[in-house]
């Protein structure tokens, strides 16, 4: 009964959370410029990084219900760090060259060991903070999972509406028909600049508001 | 070495005289809107004066063969008389020209071009549209101005920037202040920013419901309508579009002689370009004439001309069709050129028939209000008030 509800809230606001999501993830997609199949892993990564925050959300929720969210650090603070969390990987993304590293030249370090590498942590990274993010359809959703009144619950309601907003975000590999386009990269750093500057704006307004 | 003319109607007066005559039906209907108003001396007088402008600058198009030299006088023109047209009407209206609380709902905000850009995905998403205008009625409604602006793209592409935009004017006036620019190597992949805002501003009105690029970031607040400053928010705004305006529309353009606001930042400009694809006119490069001197890539305006599409024969996907670099080629080697014709032929029927749509859509935005701004001046100087 829960999973199908969360999935039809997320079935029917998915088109919001893909706008909402659409500012971090774009950008790094054009940027990058891979194939439709390189694509579809880095789209995989940054939905990865959405299922551990909405995971995340659904045990809090299962534990406190909604009295969170009336919480003043987490109403104002915690969306407004991640805000800028968020907003200072975009703009070093936009900013810094980052080579592309062998896994093996690595291997010795965590992010080796992880099998992650910058610029791949971005998408990781910019999915969880997304997936944090209070937008109207996951307030939504937070409000709709604490009902369940326990734990197992309320995540299998937050995965169920991962599932339905995921599904939006299946046509985004297929900017990889127009990587040849240099301009795409260029277009896409400039994006990530202007989406971590918004960030930023909005992250320190949260936090001192 | 300059050679001789690409068009059959330079220098032949009759033959451009001919040319003009259907013009001087279009601008008669255009700038009386069909309805000519010759009740007061200053009426006729403002007529006779747009009629005889328009008129002259069509014919010397054609007389000269130069096509941005006479189009920039009237693209002009019409900025300056726009805003100080539109202002004149807003203090009318309102009294000032802030607009207040009241006026947002009651969706009396004239809908511009630009907003087109931030209303697409909140339709889709939501079925209802985020700005505060009125539909059907009224000054500048939401329907007529999306028929005007599908229309145009069809028609012209992005030509409507060069042609038909009543903020462009500014711009293109201020990038032409000085002789030579001071700030000489812009780099031209700035022409992608626009994309790149089209982009976060397309997405965040979709998140916020709300047309964040008129919210936040338009110059043309500084002379058109702003929201009244009544917060630290609004204050915010305020510095917001006075600063962009005096940096992308004034400062920039005169120091690189570019069109900074509309090469680099204007999201219906990046829009529009999309549209450069799908009509009839483009400009195309002669690869055998070009002697690659590049002097098109430095006076390309826009960064439209870049060295990949010099070998490509075409400029870059952001031409605004303005000419410019056709005036300035010694080779005769740029022009227009119909889609789907022969190329390197027929150059004086291509170049006749772009301009006319192209002249009459600036007839149509600055005929108007170029008439009525002769009025405003005469009462001004007659009265010392506009009103």
């Amino acid at each position: 009964m829960h999973s199908s509800e969360g999935f039809l809230l997320g079935l029917s606001t998915g088109a919001v959370c893909l706008a909402t999501c659409g500012p971090v993830l774009i950008p790094y997609l054009l940027a990058e410029s891979n194939a439709v199949v390189k694509n579809f892993l880095e789209v995989g990564l940054f939905l990865s990084g959405r299922l551990v925050a909405y995971v995340l959300t659904g045990v809090i929720t299962g534990i406190a219900g909604t009295l969170f969210l009336q919480n003043h650090v987490f109403q104002g603070f915690v969306p407004g760090i991640i805000d800028v969390i968020l907003s200072l990987s975009l703009l070093a993304y936009a900013f810094f060259r980052f080579r592309h590293v062998c896994p093996g030249e690595t291997s010795n370090q965590l992010a080796g060991r992880l099998g992650l590498h910058w610029p791949e942590a971005i998408p990781l990274l910019g999915g969880f903070a997304s997936g944090l993010n209070f937008c109207p359809p996951f307030i939504l959703a937070i409000a709709q999972a604490s009902a369940s009144g326990n734990i197992a619950g309320s995540v299998i309601y937050f995965v169920a509406f991962f599932a339905g907003t995921s599904l939006y975000f299946i046509p985004l590999p297929f900017i990889g028909f127009f990587r040849r386009k240099q301009s795409l990269t260029i277009i896409g750093k400039f994006a990530a600049i202007i989406a971590g500057l918004y960030f930023l704006y909005k992250g320190i307004f949260i936090i001192f508001h | 070495m300059k050679t001789t003319s690409l068009y059959s109607t330079s220098g032949k007066l009759w033959k451009s005289i001919a040319l003009t005559l259907p013009m001087f039906l279009l601008t008669f209907v255009f700038i009386t809107g069909g309805k000519p108003d010759f009740s007061s001396s200053s009426a006729i007088f403002s007529f006779v004066v747009t009629f005889i402008f328009f008129n002259t600058l069509f014919f010397l198009m054609l007389y000269t063969g130069k096509t941005d030299r006479f189009r920039a006088i009237g693209f002009i023109a019409m900025a300056l008389f726009f805003a100080l047209v539109f202002i004149v009407n807003l203090v009318k209206m309102r009294g000032s020209m802030s607009f207040s609380n009241e006026n947002l709902l009651s969706c009396e905000i004239p809908f511009c071009h630009i907003v087109t850009t931030m209303i697409i995905i909140p339709i889709v998403l939501t079925k209802s549209i985020i700005f505060p205008g009125s539909i059907l009625t009224g000054f500048a409604s939401i329907a007529s101005m999306l028929v005007i602006v599908i229309g145009i793209s069809l028609a012209l592409g992005r030509g409507f920037c060069s042609w038909g935009c009543f903020y462009g004017g500014w711009d293109d006036g201020t990038s032409r202040i000085l002789r030579r620019p001071v700030i000489k190597n812009v780099n031209p992949n700035w022409r992608w920013f626009s994309f790149a805002f089209l982009l976060i501003i397309a997405l965040s009105a979709a998140i916020t419901l709300t047309p964040t690029y008129c919210s936040w970031f338009c110059p043309f607040k500084t002379v058109t309508e702003y929201e009244k400053i009544t917060n630290f928010d609004t204050l915010m705004k305020t510095i917001v579009f006075v600063s962009l305006f005096l940096s992308l529309v004034i400062i920039l353009p005169v120091l690189t002689r570019k069109r900074i606001q509309c090469g680099t930042f204007c999201p219906m400009g990046a829009l529009m370009s999309f549209t450069n694809k799908i009509n009839p006119f483009e400009v195309t490069i002669d690869k055998e004439k070009c002697n690659d001197c590049k002097k098109c890539i430095r006076t390309c305006p826009t960064f439209s001309m870049v060295e990949p599409g010099l070998s490509k024969g075409r400029p870059e996907i952001t031409c605004m069709k303005c000419g410019k670099c056709i005036d300035e080629c010694s080779q005769n080697a740029i022009s227009y050129h119909i889609r789907g014709t022969p190329s390197g032929k027929a150059f004086t029927a291509a170049r006749t028939l772009f301009l006319y749509p192209a002249f009459t859509l600036l007839v149509v935005f600055a005929g108007g209000n170029i008439q009525y701004g002769i009025v405003l001046l005469i009462r001004f100087f007659s009265t010392g008030s506009f009103m």
